[in-house]
C-alpha cells in the first residue's frame, strides 16, 4: 500500500526558482528525525506537506529556514547549492518560514516590526510618515489592513495577526520560497479565506510555497502538491487531485505495530480516578475515569490540551470548574503536594525543565515527593532515603555510578527513568505519565513499557498521554482521543485503530461520516 | 608479575590516604578548597608585602590582639547577615532588607531593655532583662521576615523588587521605633554590653602569639560560630534545607515533586530576618546604643560575602562553609589593609572587585560544567 522512494515520480529538471531538497537526513541523539528526504518545490505550486506529530515536518522546515543544519544531503535553489547557517541568510536569499509563533518585538507597533532593520530614515530620524505610508499600501494591496491595525503593538497581536506580520516581513523582502506552518490553526473562517486568496495570489505570482498542516480538507482545497512524511522518510508525494481524505490518514499512519508491546490487559472495575465536568481554561467540560490496574491512553494531536489536564489534576494549573473523586471520594486540589496526599503522581512531559533538579544527586530527586516519610523531626533520615531509592534504582535498573550522582550529568533515558523511581517510591493510587518516553532510546522505551505493563497489573491506574500513536495502542486498555480540551471520542485498546484514533484527533477538521468509525464516541465529551 | 605483587601491599597505605584525602576534600568541596587558598595566599601577601615595605602590619598580624580584637569582632556582625542571605541565596531569591532589618532589631533590644519609646509600657516588666531584649530583637528580625515573605508569595512581586522595598521601608521603621528618632543608650546595662566586650574561656593556657597574651575567644564569634553550625545543620540534614537547595535549582520540578514553595518561601525570609535581627541586637551590645542607622549599607556586604562563597546567583548551590569562609576572607583583607596602612576608601575599590572577580569565576566553571555535561549527554 505505502509508496516506497523507488516509486516516487521522476523529478523533472527544476524551472528557476526551484527549490530542490535532495536526500536530506537529520538526526538528534536518539532520535532520526529525517532520512533521505527528496522534494521540489516549484515557483506557482502549493506543495502541502503532511505528517503525524513527530513525523519529521518541523525539522523539515528548520532546515529550509537555516535553523537547522543537515546531517548529509543538500539543498539548492535556482540550481545553485545553497547552505544557511542561521535564518537571517535564509531570509536575504528569499526564503522564509513563518512559523505558528513568529518573533515579534512586544514595544513597537506593526508598522516598526515588519519594516524592522530597514527603516526607512529622514535626517538619521525614524521617518514615520513614509513608513506608515508604505506598510498601508502593502496591507491595502493584499486585503488585511482591516485585520493588521498598523499602530497596534507587538504585544496586543494575536497568533493570526503575528503571522500576518511575518508574512509582511516576507513579502517586503521580496519571497520567493514561502513556507507556512499550521497557519490557520488559530485563525477564523474569514480569515482563513483571506490567507487562502493571498497564497492563492502569491502562488499566481510565481512563489514557490510549503503549506504545513493538520487539516486534510483544507490542505485538498487548497494545496496542488502532498507530500506526506512518516518516521522521518517521504511516503508519498502526489497531485493532490489523486488523493482522498482517507487514503491521506493511511499514508500518514501506514506502520504496522510492532510487537514492543505485551500488555496483558487487567483492568479491573473499580475507579480509582474520576473526573467530572472539568473545566478550565483550557477545557470545556471533560469527563473519564480510569480504573484500578488499567492503562488509558490520552490521544490527540499538540496543543489538544492533554498536558494541560494533567496538570489542572495535578493541581499545577487552576481548574474553575468540575469534580476529580479518587476512590470514590471528592478531592480538593489546589497545590501539586495536596495531589501527592491523595495519591496521584505525575511524571511531567518536560522532565528536565519540570522533572529534575538537574544540579542536585540521584538519591535527591528520587526522595522528593516521599520527604514526609524518609524525615523524623524534619530531619532526614539518609540511610532510610537512600535504602528506598537504591530500591527503585535498581528496580528500574538506572544506570548512574552512585547515588550522589549529579541527575543532569546522566543520559535522558536515565533521566526519566530516575523520575519514575520517585513516583515509584511515593506509592500513588493514580501515575499520570505525560509523554514518558520523548527523546530516550529505543531500549529505554521498551523498559519503560514493560514498566508501564507491570505496574498496571499491580493494579495501579495510569493516565498514559503520549503523542506515539502506536505506543497508545500498543500499551492501552482504553483510549481517550481530545481535540481543543475536549474529548471526541473513546475507544477500547482492542479495536482502536491508528486511523480511527487519527481521525478522532482532527475530528473537527473531517466530515461527520467520515468520524463514526469510533463506535462509543461522545459518550463523555456530551456531558 | 612478581613485581606486581610486591607492589600490591605497599600500595595499600598511600590509596587509604589519598582515599582519606579525597574524602576531606569532598566534604570541603572544591569551591570552598579554592576559598582557603585564596585566604593563605591572602595572609601570606600582607606579611610579604610588610616584609619587602618594612613595615609594622605584618607582624602584628599574628597576634592574639590581632586576630581575636580586630578580626575575630569585626566579621561577626557581617557574617551573621551573611549566613541568613545564604539561605535566601541558595534558593534563588534575595533578601535586600536585613540591613534595615538589622536596625530594627537593634533599636527594639535597646528599647526593650530599657523601657524606651513605645516599648515604656513594656518596661517595668522587662527592664534589665537581658534575654527578654535578646528575644524581643529576634522576634522583630523574625516578623520583618514575614512581610518580606508574604509580599514575595502572596504578592507575588519580585523578590529583589520586594526586599529592595521593604530596605526602604523598614529602615524608615526603625526611625519610628526609635523614641524621637533618637537612638537608646544601654551603656548602663554591663550584662548586656557583655555580649560585645565579654571573653570566654579567658583562663585556657594558650601560648601567647606574636607578643599578644592569650586573652580569651569574644562572645561575639562564639555566637557567630554557632549560628554558623545551626544554619549548616539546617541547610544539610533536614527537609528544609532539602527544598532550598531543590527550589533554587528548579522551582518548577520542585513544586511538582510536592514541596510547598511558599511555605519554604516565607519560612525562609523569616530565617534570614531573624539572624538579622539577632545581628541588630550585638550592633546595640557593640555601639552600646540601639541605633536606627545601625545597619545601614550592610546588605552589599553580606550579599558580597554569599557570592564570594560560591552560591550561584541563579540559586541551587553554595554552602554556609563557603559563606563562612568568604567573610573570614574579606575580614582578612580589610584588617591587611588596616595594618598596612591602607584607607577604607581603597579597601572599598579592593571589595568591590573582589566580588566581581569571584562571581566571574564561578560564572566561567558553570559554563565549563555545563560544557562538560552537554559532552556527556551527547556521547551517550
Amino acid at each position: 500500500m505505502t509508496m516506497t522512494a523507488a516509486t516516487l515520480p521522476v523529478m523533472p529538471p527544476a524551472l528557476p526558482g526551484t527549490l530542490e531538497i535532495r536526500n536530506i537526513s537529520k538526526a538528534f541523539p536518539n532520535v532520526q528525525a529525517l532520512t533521505d528526504v527528496s522534494l521540489d518545490v516549484r515557483p506557482g505550486e502549493i506543495l502541502a506537506v503532511m505528517g503525524e506529530n513527530g513525523a519529521g515536518k518541523s525539522t523539515l522546515l528548520k532546515i529550509i529556514n537555516g535553523d537547522y543544519q543537515q546531517d548529509a544531503g543538500t539543498l539548492s535553489f535556482d540550481g545553485q547549492q545553497i547552505s544557511f547557517s542561521n535564518p537571517s541568510q535564509a531570509h536575504k536569499a528569499g526564503i522564509r518560514v513563518v512559523y505558528q509563533e513568529p518573533e515579534i518585538v512586544p514595544g513597537i507597533d506593526v508598522a516598526e516590526n515588519i519594516w524592522m532593520g530597514e527603516l526607512p530614515k529622514r535626517f538619521g530620524m525614524l521617518d514615520r510618515g513614509q513608513l506608515n505610508k508604505q506598510v498601508q499600501q502593502s496591507l491595502v494591496e493584499y486585503g488585511f489592513e482591516n485585520v493588521l491595525p498598523i499602530h497596534h503593538y507587538g504585544d496586543e497581536l494575536s497568533s493570526a495577526q503575528r503571522q500576518l506580520v511575518e508574512i509582511m516581513r516576507a513579502l517586503k523582502s521580496g519571497v520567493r520560497v514561502l513556507a507556512l506552518d499550521e497557519p490557520t490553526s488559530s485563525l477564523t473562517d474569514e480569515e482563513v479565506d483571506r490567507l487562502f486568496a493571498l497564497v492563492r495570489r502569491l502562488r499566481d505570482e510565481g512563489v514557490a510555497l510549503i503549506y504545513v498542516s493538520h487539516r486534510i480538507k483544507e490542505i485538498l482545497r487548497l494545496c496542488d502538491q502532498i507530500a506526506i512524511l512518516r518516521d522521518g522518510r517521504l511516503v508519498a508525494l502526489q497531485p493532490a487531485s489523486e488523493l482522498t481524505e482517507d487514503e491521506i490518514v493511511r499514508l500518514m499512519v501506514g506502520r504496522k505495530l510492532s510487537d514492543v508491546f505485551q500488555r496483558q490487559r487487567a483492568g479491573t472495575e473499580r475507579e480509582v480516578l474520576k473526573v467530572e465536568g472539568l473545566r478550565s481554561n483550557w477545557h470545556s467540560g471533560v469527563s473519564f475515569h480510569i480504573n484500578a490496574g488499567e492503562v488509558v491512553g490520552f490521544a490527540g494531536l499538540i496543543g489538544a490540551g492533554r498536558s494541560e489536564l494533567a496538570k489542572v489534576i495535578f493541581g499545577e494549573l487552576p481548574k474553575s470548574g468540575g469534580r476529580i473523586l479518587v476512590n470514590g471520594q471528592e478531592v480538593t486540589i489546589h497545590r501539586p503536594d495536596q495531589a501527592i496526599v491523595k495519591g496521584i503522581g505525575f511524571a511531567p512531559e518536560d522532565r528536565k525543565r519540570e522533572g529534575l533538579v538537574l544540579m542536585r544527586s540521584v538519591v535527591e530527586n528520587a526522595s522528593m515527593a516521599i520527604m514526609r516519610q524518609v524525615t523524623r523531626f524534619h530531619f532526614v533520615r539518609n540511610r532510610l532515603a537512600r535504602s528506598i531509592a537504591t530500591n527503585y534504582v535498581e528496580k528500574l535498573q538506572v544506570r548512574t555510578p552512585s547515588l550522589d550522582q549529579e541527575v543532569g550529568k546522566l543520559s535522558g533515558g536515565n533521566q526519566q527513568k530516575v523520575v519514575l523511581a520517585r513516583w515509584l517510591a511515593a506509592k500513588p493510587k493514580v501515575l499520570i505519565l505525560d509523554e514518558p518516553t520523548r527523546g530516550i532510546d529505543v531500549g529505554t522505551k521498551a523498559e519503560i513499557y514493560r514498566l508501564i505493563d507491570a505496574l498496571a497489573n499491580e493494579g495501579l491506574a495510569i493516565m498514559f498521554i503520549s503523542s506515539e500513536l502506536s505506543e497508545i495502542l500498543g500499551l492501552s486498555d482504553r483510549i481517550y482521543v481530545m481535540q481543543n480540551g475536549r474529548f471526541t471520542g473513546e475507544l477500547s485498546g482492542a479495536d482502536a485503530t491508528e486511523e480511527a484514533v487519527l481521525k478522532l484527533a482532527m475530528a473537527d477538521h473531517l466530515s461527520a461520516a467520515q468520524t463514526g468509525i469510533a463506535a462509543i464516541t461522545q459518550k463523555d465529551s456530551s456531558q | 608479575m612478581s613485581k606486581e605483587a610486591t607492589i600490591q601491599p605497599s600500595t595499600t597505605t598511600p590509596a587509604k590516604r589519598t582515599n582519606f584525602v579525597r574524602r576531606v576534600i569532598g566534604a570541603i568541596g572544591a569551591d570552598n578548597l579554592s576559598l582557603l587558598f585564596a585566604l593563605i595566599v591572602l595572609i601570606f601577601l600582607i606579611t610579604l608585602v610588610s616584609g619587602w615595605f618594612g613595615l609594622e602590619g605584618g607582624n602584628k598580624f599574628f597576634s592574639w590582639q590581632n586576630l581575636m580584637n580586630s578580626l575575630a569582632q569585626a566579621i561577626v556582625i557581617v557574617g551573621l547577615l551573611a549566613i541568613g542571605e545564604t539561605v535566601v541565596i541558595i534558593a534563588g531569591a534575595l533578601d535586600i532588607s536585613v540591613g534595615s532589618i538589622a536596625s530594627i532589631g537593634s533599636v527594639v533590644a535597646a528599647s526593650v531593655l530599657v523601657g524606651a519609646g513605645i516599648f515604656g509600657a513594656l518596661g517595668t516588666l522587662t527592664t534589665g532583662n537581658v534575654v527578654i531584649a535578646v528575644a524581643a530583637g529576634i522576634i522583630a528580625g523574625m516578623l520583618a521576615g514575614v512581610i518580606n515573605g508574604f509580599i514575595v508569595t502572596v504578592l507575588r512581586v519580585n523578590p529583589i523588587i520586594a526586599t529592595l522595598g521593604t530596605l526602604a521601608a523598614f529602615a524608615g521603621f526603625a526611625f519610628l521605633l526609635a523614641p524621637d528618632g533618637k537612638p537608646v543608650g544601654v551603656l548602663t546595662q554591663p550584662q548586656f554590653t557583655w555580649l560585645a566586650q565579654g571573653r570566654l574561656l579567658i583562663n585556657m593556657s594558650v601560648p601567647s602569639l606574636g607578643g599578644g597574651k592569650w586573652t580569651g575567644i569574644p562572645v561575639l564569634t562564639v555566637i557567630l560560630i554557632i549560628v554558623a553550625v545551626l544554619v549548616h545543620i539546617l541547610m544539610t540534614y533536614t527537609d528544609f534545607g532539602r527544598a532550598i537547595y531543590a527550589i533554587g535549582g528548579n522551582a518548577t520540578a520542585a513544586r511538582l515533586a510536592g514541596i510547598n514553595l511558599n511555605r519554604v518561601r516565607v519560612l525562609m525570609y523569616v530565617i534570614s530576618g531573624g539572624i538579622a535581627g539577632l545581628a541588630g541586637v550585638l550592633l546595640t551590645a557593640r555601639t552600646t546604643s540601639g541605633n536606627p542607622v545601625n545597619g545601614v549599607g550592610l546588605e552589599l556586604q553580606a550579599i558580597t560575602a554569599v557570592f564570594l562563597g560560591g552560591a550561584a546567583t541563579a540559586g541551587g548551590k553554595g554552602t554556609i562553609l563557603g559563606t563562612f569562609l568568604a567573610v573570614i576572607l574579606v575580614g582578612v583583607l580589610n584588617n591587611g589593609m588596616n595594618l598596612l596602612g591602607f584607607n577604607t576608601f581603597v579597601q572599598r575599590v579592593a571589595l568591590g572587585f573582589l566580588l566581581i572577580a569571584a562571581v566571574a569565576i564561578s560564572q566561567w566553571r558553570q559554563a565549563r560544567a555545563e560544557h562538560v555535561r552537554t559532552k556527556i549527554v551527547a556521547e551517550n
